[in-house]
């Protein structure tokens, strides 16, 4: 424990309790987080013992990528935004640091909590240590063993110096075991993700679902699309829509099995925006089947999910959610950090080139089912609480 | 590889680097040395760049003063530009230093393939800030050069056996260094010449959570004086520390100098009766000179100078520090025990580099 004060900064919120209050500075910063930080944030309301102070870094700042997340899914306004923007990895991790220091300094807390594999998780622990404040990380031990992506380095840099972990499966225990973590350091308490699924499913089922296309005139209503099926779509790893080549050839594709089945397209700006550069915007717009739209809040995006036959993408999050709610997802990529969705869950690792036969099979009722993993209950938070009112 | 870029910052660093360079030269590696401000130090004049024969940086980013993230902070950011600018091979840092952990973050982010000299150092003390960044260097490192075995052994413990990496036991530099400037310093130094004492105990204090701390400080004082009794001690003393010193009406009775070069602390090493250090590096200088070292600090990261009975830890313990000056003096080490390799780790180090394929 750090000598830091410990009641001297702050008033005890609950009068004639004798028991020393504990200060944690909960971290958040881009898109991924927040649904990571919802659920804590709520269940700490109950337990005036440990005091949250919320640290938005401000790396995802528009209200598309922030403030409309926090509103759906009911986060406080943060105590402390940092307001780093956009700017390189290195410039952002500069920033971070910078301001962080500053907010340890002055508040003092008694604990650090990150979530996730974001640049801000990995400046804000750094910083932490170097001020000898505890930190804790939750999602701790995912690895996808490639240092090409730069969550990996970020998980890496973040696992090596924090002091208790929260792991959302029993294979982030063993990574971590195997890289010297002692294991009383160690608490599997399942997943965050969940328990903001599974907290707004039923709010989400009274989303619109009539969305605007962005690459054409015209509408699409998801009510019309339910009966028959559709396959829900995110793309926007470098490594798939950063070059020409392999973007030309993921549109081909998605066009081709958009023949067999409708596709929903919330894009990526990034990824929108190279399908303009790369002059594919009319190849992709021929599609009558794919349905580009801009990316959603998080309540349509699950409801749009959850009554998808099935995901094609290749991002994280997305592999969890589709496990719980037990949908195919085909995630075009060569590793995950998350193999639990595969081992035990409905998710599938696949190539460019068998994403055409995967989705055929999908279609004709053969798609991968799985199980829920051990603790994806939606009651993860309530775990990670009462654990740190001990430590 | 054909074209690496180096980051430094503090001055040992420079003198470590100087011996690595000399060997990229020798197998034909271009290297392009950023130096990140870290230190700033008057003894880093270009005297200093002359006489120690040290490359000068083609870059000074010229961050010193900060606090820790801040200064690391604005190390990745600078350092991310000249990278990006320069486009090497792979990024090579010493030791655990702000420079190298923010040298290590920023090009592992850009896929630039990370080399740690001095990798798996373990103190087991995450109080220190050094040990953060030996912990997240060695993370984030592609190729480590590890000076004992006991540093490869502290990264199997790790895992770094299951990892993409490859974990190489070079030797130590300073070894090397310390060698190439040992044929140099009676040349180059008048010191002992100057202090005219024939026999002396040289000790140095500097490290921040001695000088920072006035209890402790009062207790190495004392401990020093009282040893001073016996035989003089030579302090060479940072004006900072010996205003610390005076504020606290703390007396010092020991032989007070100001901060000394690199060719005038080898030839105090080298003239020495021992070592009283709070120094990492000054611990195996010491060994390197065979002189018996006390160490003022709880841990060390070199354990085999304690486990050879080479040195003592006594951490501020005043008391202690008095009884083992006593207890030392009668301990017969085996100083041509090879620790440290034989002063080839540049040239070892040079060699792999070379032979690495192009990423």
């Amino acid at each position: 424990m750090t000598n830091h004060t410990k009641a001297d900064s702050f008033s005890p919120l609950v009068e004639g309790q004798g028991e020393a209050l504990k200060k944690i500075i909960l971290v958040c910063g881009a898109r991924p987080n927040f649904m990571k930080i919802a659920p804590l944030m709520h269940e700490l309301k109950n337990h005036p013992q440990l005091k949250a102070v919320l640290v938005h870094t401000g790396q995802h700042y528009d209200t598309q990528m922030s403030g409309r997340f926090f509103d759906e899914l009911g986060i406080p306004a943060p105590n402390i935004n940092l307001e780093v923007g956009s700017a390189s990895h290195a410039q952002q991790t500069a920033r971070i640091m910078t301001g962080f220091e500053k907010v340890c300094l002055d508040e003092k807390p008694d604990f650090v909590l990150v979530v996730g594999d974001v640049n801000s998780t990995a400046a804000c622990v750094l910083v932490a240590a170097k001020l000898n404040i505890k930190t804790i990380h939750y999602e701790a031990g995912l690895r996808s063993n490639d240092r090409t992506m730069p969550e990996e380095i970020n998980r890496l840099v973040t696992d090596s110096i924090s002091d208790y972990f929260f792991t959302t499966s029993a294979d982030a225990d063993e990574n971590l075991l195997k890289e010297n973590v002692a294991p009383e350091k160690i608490f599997m308490v399942g997943n965050l993700m969940i328990d903001t699924l599974e907290a707004n499913l039923a709010k989400a089922a009274g989303s619109p679902q009539v969305f605007g296309l962005i690459n054409k005139p015209g509408r699409i209503d998801i009510n019309g699309l339910s009966a028959s099926g559709y396959g829900v779509m995110t793309f926007h790893r470098p490594s798939n829509v950063d070059e020409k080549a392999s973007l030309e050839r993921l549109v081909t594709i998605w066009g081709a099995v958009s023949q067999q089945i409708p596709l929903v397209f919330p894009i990526h700006p990034r990824t929108y925006k190279n399908i303009q550069q790369f002059g594919l915007l009319e190849t992709i717009t021929s599609f009558p089947n794919l349905y580009l739209i801009e990316p959603l809040g998080y309540l349509e995006f699950i409801h749009l999910v959850s009554r998808a036959k099935f995901a094609l993408t290749d991002s994280g999050g997305i592999q969890e959610e589709t496990t719980h709610l037990n949908i195919p997802c085909l995630t075009v990529r060569p590793n995950t950090e998350r193999p639990v969705t595969v081992w035990e869950g409905s998710n599938k690792l696949i190539k460019i080139g068998d994403i055409e036969a995967e989705a055929a099979a999908i279609v004709r009722g053969e798609g991968k089912t799985g199980n829920n993993p051990k603790y994806w209950d939606g009651k993860t938070a309530q775990r990670i609480v009462t654990i740190l009112e001990t430590l | 590889m054909n074209r690496i870029l180096t980051i430094v910052g503090a001055r040992p660093q420079f003198v470590k680097a100087a011996a690595v360079s000399r060997s990229l030269k020798l197998h034909g590696i271009e290297e392009i040395l950023v130096h990140t401000g870290q230190h700033y130090d008057a003894n880093m004049s270009e005297v200093f760049f002359g006489e120690m024969e040290i490359p000068k940086p083609a870059y000074n980013l010229d961050i010193h003063g900060l606090n820790h993230g801040a200064m690391t902070g604005r190390m990745i950011e600078g350092i991310e530009t000249i990278l990006l600018n320069e486009k090497p091979e792979a990024l090579m840092v010493f030791g655990d230093t702000n420079s190298t952990l923010a040298g290590a973050l920023a090009a592992s982010k850009l896929h630039i393939p990370v080399i740690h000299v001095e990798a798996g150092l373990r103190s087991f003390n995450r109080q220190m800030p050094e040990e953060i960044n030996r912990i997240l260097t060695d993370r984030i490192s592609d190729i480590l050069f590890c000076p004992t075995d006991t540093a490869i052994q502290n990264l199997e413990n790790e895992g770094f056996r299951h990892f993409p990496v490859q974990l190489i036991k070079s030797g130590d530099v300073m070894l090397d260094a310390a060698l190439f400037y040992a044929k140099k310093a009676a040349a180059k130094s008048t010191i002992i010449e100057d202090l005219t004492l024939k026999e002396f105990v040289l000790a140095t204090i500097h490290r921040q959570e001695n000088t920072d701390d006035v209890q402790k400080l009062r207790q190495l004082i004392e401990g020093l004086n009282e040893i001073n009794r016996k035989t003089p001690v030579v302090l060479p003393l940072h004006p900072r520390t010996r205003a610390i010193l005076q504020q606290n009406g703390i007396e010092l009775q020991c032989r007070v100098i100001d901060p000394v070069g690199y060719f005038d602390m080898i030839r105090l090493l080298q003239q020495c009766q021992l070592v009283v250090t709070d120094s990492g590096g000054v611990q195996k200088e010491a060994f390197f000179f065979g002189k018996q070292c006390i160490t003022l600090r709880e841990q060390t990261e070199w354990t085999e100078l304690v486990a050879g009975r080479f040195n003592t830890l006594v951490g501020t313990d005043k008391a202690l520090l008095i009884k083992t000056f006593d207890e030392v003096q009668a301990i017969a080490a085996d100083f041509s025990a090879n620790l440290y390799g034989q002063g080839d780790a540049s040239d070892i180090i040079a060699r792999t580099i070379r032979n690495v394929q192009k990423q």
